[in-house]
């Protein structure tokens, strides 16, 4: 048996039956975690591990630049910054000042469809961050100088991770053109004119719509007991007043009719490609066969991408996909580095031909197994700090409504069959689905075609 | 670093009233125990039993890095390193690779300037398939030709690619500049000139050279019963034949005397990358925690005098950090960081603006108060999982450090004063000699940088290499 559990994880349900030398397949692995909606409908998500004093806070809101329009694009990005910057209690520079005075750290993120605020800190700290985090949603201050300068922040990291960044700008250039319709088309920093043109009214506008308690999901994890984190919740978190969410994002992006292409010239070393192919959203039932088939594909030197192009053509540096939770239905994207002067279609060719062998024939049941065996150590990897499970809770709660689905993972990847596999590779990899984004070297002296 | 009066009030009440809070409960962190075993043929092993997680971590550190490299044949510890799984005496590359995979398993080995090092995991299930792994890759490797020219064919591309991200090549070019290509200086990567240079034959010599038993330190971390795992480890390991190699002699190089500049010429760069600083400290310096503090306050923490005078107060850039790589022999110390090309001059004149600031005013009783709860408070999550433990006492043993690092670690940062601080920035913390390192628009800001040396240095981007020893 276990030592006393000591909150470190699904271990002690599943190390026992991993000490066995069964092979997991449906297993269900457990931890505990308390949960409460507070009386403003937020709802709070305790997980206590005592293996080090410290604790991961995260708040996740459902706003995100999904929730923007023309004009605005990057507002929910923006306001993360903002959300540094000042409040009643707190003013302008005081929320990190204290924050690391007291031994805590913060950052936060913002996707198409989430804005996530992150603490670390030592256990001692946590009424402090309460203070804050109510602080901060109750009573943001919007202070014109710091938007000013913040702007340029924002503009500081557009530069550094778009225009300077040869993948940053393909996938931006991607998902403009992936998407017509829906919002999901522009980038979640936005446009660099919308950065330099938005308003105060935007902003106020923007916390209004999307900082509602109700909005919000909060997770905790570490060296603390639910009774006290509750407590804490009821005296500074639930006084707040909820009011109306976003309003839902109706637009539906129409079905893919045909190949899509784009090119970038940019003067560059090596060329890039980026594919991407229409996926239904991250709570759909599909979702555990497609992530088998991305690990089949993509995962370790023994997929079958990196075989074929990096190992036995020898075209390609690296070759992967990636694919972000999304509310709506979103991207799978295939993402090949060409070796220099190696002309991106001959990356895409390959690519193209693998795709119709995994849809021609089902995979075999070696890579069935060896795809769930990546994807268990995978969730060890992901599961075995505070921070990597405060952050899992929450998606897995925020994407597919629910954080107990979490505990059915094992079980869903489980239940997924050489013929789920084949079959997801034919309703989402055909051509008319995929949209290919190259970037091809422009350099002095050459000429552009 | 205009603060209005009333806010540093503010700051002060708040800090006091939550500093006693967190002095009157902070719980001390310890390094769980490890037990140190040599075997016969001389390998030092480390094991560190950590249960709850069902994982087990190798860290494997050979004590023979990119500092052995020949002259000219930089890059040649790495791509050792780096075929290790790529064929052996049991397995093609495929074969490792498939039977890696099949378990969920992770093999990742590369070199930095001090040592090779090899990192792996397998769940604790399959710690007898995965020991093997291991040790087939370790101890017979064969270095197929085919693989050979695979790997040196895709670094030579992956160096040309990481061109194209400044961010990616700004400490490459730093290092270079700043040792004038000799020791430190030599990237470990090695380049589009040196990785021409390695052959087949220098790979296995180097391997015959430096991969021995008794120039190796294992550790190994997770949920395993350790005295079966040391059973498992004689049989295997233990089998290794020892034999005799030639320490690796590191010169050691001080600070660089007066400033020089070097400007990398990116002509389509919107924005300017630059580090500035000087060779600093090694592993060991007793003023090492000293260190650490001050430069939590200087440019270590998003609250620093740096990110607070560039980023929080004037918007230039999105992040600048100031950091000391210590290693064996002296190592870099730098401020890094980025802004647009119209506002390159004003950054750095603020970066060393600040840097003045810091060996003119000193710290405050408050900063230094800050910056101490800062690092205990975030220290746990360093040490939390089974891998990161298995590094960090990999490397101590390399270094000749103990558990004290952590266990003293409180105790240590605890004894810095004001005092201590302010001969810590004198002797540590340069000024007067600089090296400057840009990679940007040479078209655009070319004359504006001149003033920041005497010496001026240019090479363009595509320009095979970073700088060229002599």
């Amino acid at each position: 048996m276990k030592k006393v559990f000591r909150g470190s994880l699904p271990g002690m349900v599943l190390g026992i039956l991993l000490a066995s030398g069964v092979t997991l397949r449906a297993q269900e692995p457990q931890f505990p975690v308390a949960t409460k909606t507070l009386k403003n409908g937020m709802k709070v998500l305790v997980q206590p591990d005592h293996s080090i004093p410290n604790v991961a806070l995260y708040i996740f809101y459902r706003v995100g630049s999904r929730n923007e329009r023309p004009g605005t694009t990057g507002l929910s990005h923006f306001f993360e910054h903002m959300m540094f910057n000042g409040a009643k209690k707190y003013g302008p520079g005081d929320l990190d000042k204290v924050m690391e005075a007291n031994g805590a750290s913060n950052n936060a993120y913002t996707s198409r469809d989430v804005t996530v605020y992150q603490d670390w800190f030592p256990r001692s700290t946590m009424p402090l961050i309460f203070d804050i985090e109510a602080d901060r949603i109750e009573n943001l201050s919007f202070d014109p100088a710091k938007i000013k300068s913040e702007r340029e922040v924002v503009a500081s990291e557009r530069r550094l991770s778009v225009d300077n960044d040869n993948g940053g700008i393909l996938d931006e250039q991607l998902w403009a053109t992936a998407f017509i319709a829906h919002t999901y088309q522009w980038p979640v920093l936005g446009w660099t004119s919308d950065i330099e043109h938005w308003t105060m009214e935007d902003l106020k506008h923007h916390f209004a719509m999307g900082y509602s308690p109700s909005n919000a999901t909060m997770v905790v994890v570490g060296d603390v007991s639910p009774e006290e984190v509750f407590k804490l919740c009821e005296q500074d978190i639930e006084p707040i007043a909820s009011h109306a969410p976003p309003p839902p994002v109706t637009t539906v992006e129409p079905e893919q009719l045909g190949e899509r292409r784009l090119v970038v010239h940019k003067p560059s070393e090596l060329p890039l490609l980026l594919i991407g192919y229409h996926v239904p959203q991250t709570n759909s039932p599909d979702f555990y066969a497609l992530n088998i088939l991305r690990t089949v594909l993509f995962q370790g030197e023994s997929s079958r991408m990196y075989q074929r192009l990096v190992d036995k053509d020898q075209i390609a540096l690296d070759v992967s996909s990636e694919s972000d939770p999304g509310f709506d239905p979103t991207l799978v994207i295939v993402i090949a580095q060409p070796k220099q002067n190696v002309d991106p279609q001959t990356c895409e060719k390959d690519i193209y031909e693998e795709l119709e062998r995994a849809k021609s024939a089902p995979i075999s049941d070696q890579e069935l197994e060896k795809a769930k065996n990546i994807r268990w150590m995978e969730f060890y990897q992901q599961m075995r700090t505070i921070n990597g499970r405060a952050n899992t809770i929450g998606t897995y709660e925020v994407f597919f409504g629910d954080y107990n689905k979490l505990f059915d993972a094992a079980k869903n990847y489980g239940a997924v069959t050489k013929e789920d596999v084949q079959r997801v590779a034919k309703e989402y990899f055909g051509a008319n689905n995929r949209t290919v984004a190259t970037l091809l070297p422009e350099n002095e002296g050459q000429e552009k075609q | 670093m205009t603060l209005a009066n009333n806010t540093l009030r503010t700051l002060a009440a708040f800090c006091l009233c939550w500093l006693l809070v967190a002095g009157a409960s902070a719980q001390t962190i310890k390094m769980p125990p490890h037990e140190k075993i040599v075997l016969k043929n001389g390998l030092t092993v480390l094991l560190l039993e950590k249960h709850g997680v069902p994982i087990v971590s190798f860290a494997a550190l050979i004590k023979s890095g990119a500092a052995a490299d020949p002259v000219g044949q930089e890059g040649l510890a790495s791509q050792t390193a780096e075929l290790l799984r790529k064929g052996t005496k049991k397995r093609s590359a495929q074969q490792f690779a498939a039977d890696l995979d099949y378990i969920g398993g992770s093999f990742e080995s590369g070199a930095s300037a001090d040592f090779s090092t090899i990192s792996a995991e397998f769940l604790t299930k399959n710690l007898n398939t995965g020991l093997e792994l291991f040790a087939d890759a370790l101890l017979q490797p064969t270095f197929p030709q085919e693989e050979v020219d695979k790997s040196l064919a895709q670094s030579l591309d992956a160096v040309k690619g990481a061109k194209d991200d400044p961010r990616q090549v700004l400490n490459a070019y730093y290092d270079a500049y700043l040792y004038g290509g000799k020791g430190y200086g030599r990237a470990p990567e090695g380049d589009e000139i040196s990785l021409k240079k390695i052959t087949h034959d220098s790979i296995v010599k180097f391997y015959a050279a430096n991969y021995a038993p008794g120039n190796t330190i294992l550790a190994i971390s997770g949920e395993f019963n350790a005295a079966e795992l040391r059973k498992k480890l004689e049989e295997t390991l233990g089998a290794w034949p020892a034999k005799p190699v030639t320490p690796v002699a590191i010169p050691a190089v001080g600070p660089a005397k007066g400033k020089r500049l070097l400007l990398v010429d990116k002509p389509d760069a919107t924005q300017t990358y630059f580090a500035i600083g000087n060779v600093e400290t090694a592993t060991g310096d007793p003023d090492r925690v000293g260190i650490r503090v001050v430069n939590t306050i200087f440019g270590g923490r998003f609250t620093s005098m740096l990110n607070e005078a560039l980023r929080v107060e004037s918007g230039l850039t999105y992040g600048v950090r100031s950091s000391f790589d210590p290693r064996k022999q002296p190592g870099p110390f730098g401020i890094y960081t980025f802004t647009k090309n119209d506002s390159t001059v004003q950054a750095m004149d603020m970066a060393l603006e600040v840097l003045h600031k810091l060996r003119k005013d000193g710290i405050t009783a408050e900063q230094l108060a800050s910056a101490k709860s800062y690092i205990k408070g975030q220290f746990p999550p360093t040490i939390e999982t089974s891998q990161a433990l298995a590094q960090r006492i990999a490397s101590d043993e390399f270094y000749g450090l103990d558990d004290n690092e952590v266990n003293q670690l409180e105790a240590r940062i605890d004894a810095v004063t004001l005092e201590t601080a302010r001969q810590i920035i004198q002797k540590h913390f340069p000024e007067e000699n600089l090296v400057f390192v840009l990679i940007g628009k040479a078209a655009a800001i070319a004359p504006a940088v001149t003033k920041y040396a005497g010496k001026q240095d240019a090479r363009e981007i595509s320009a095979p290499g970073f700088w060229p020893g002599s």
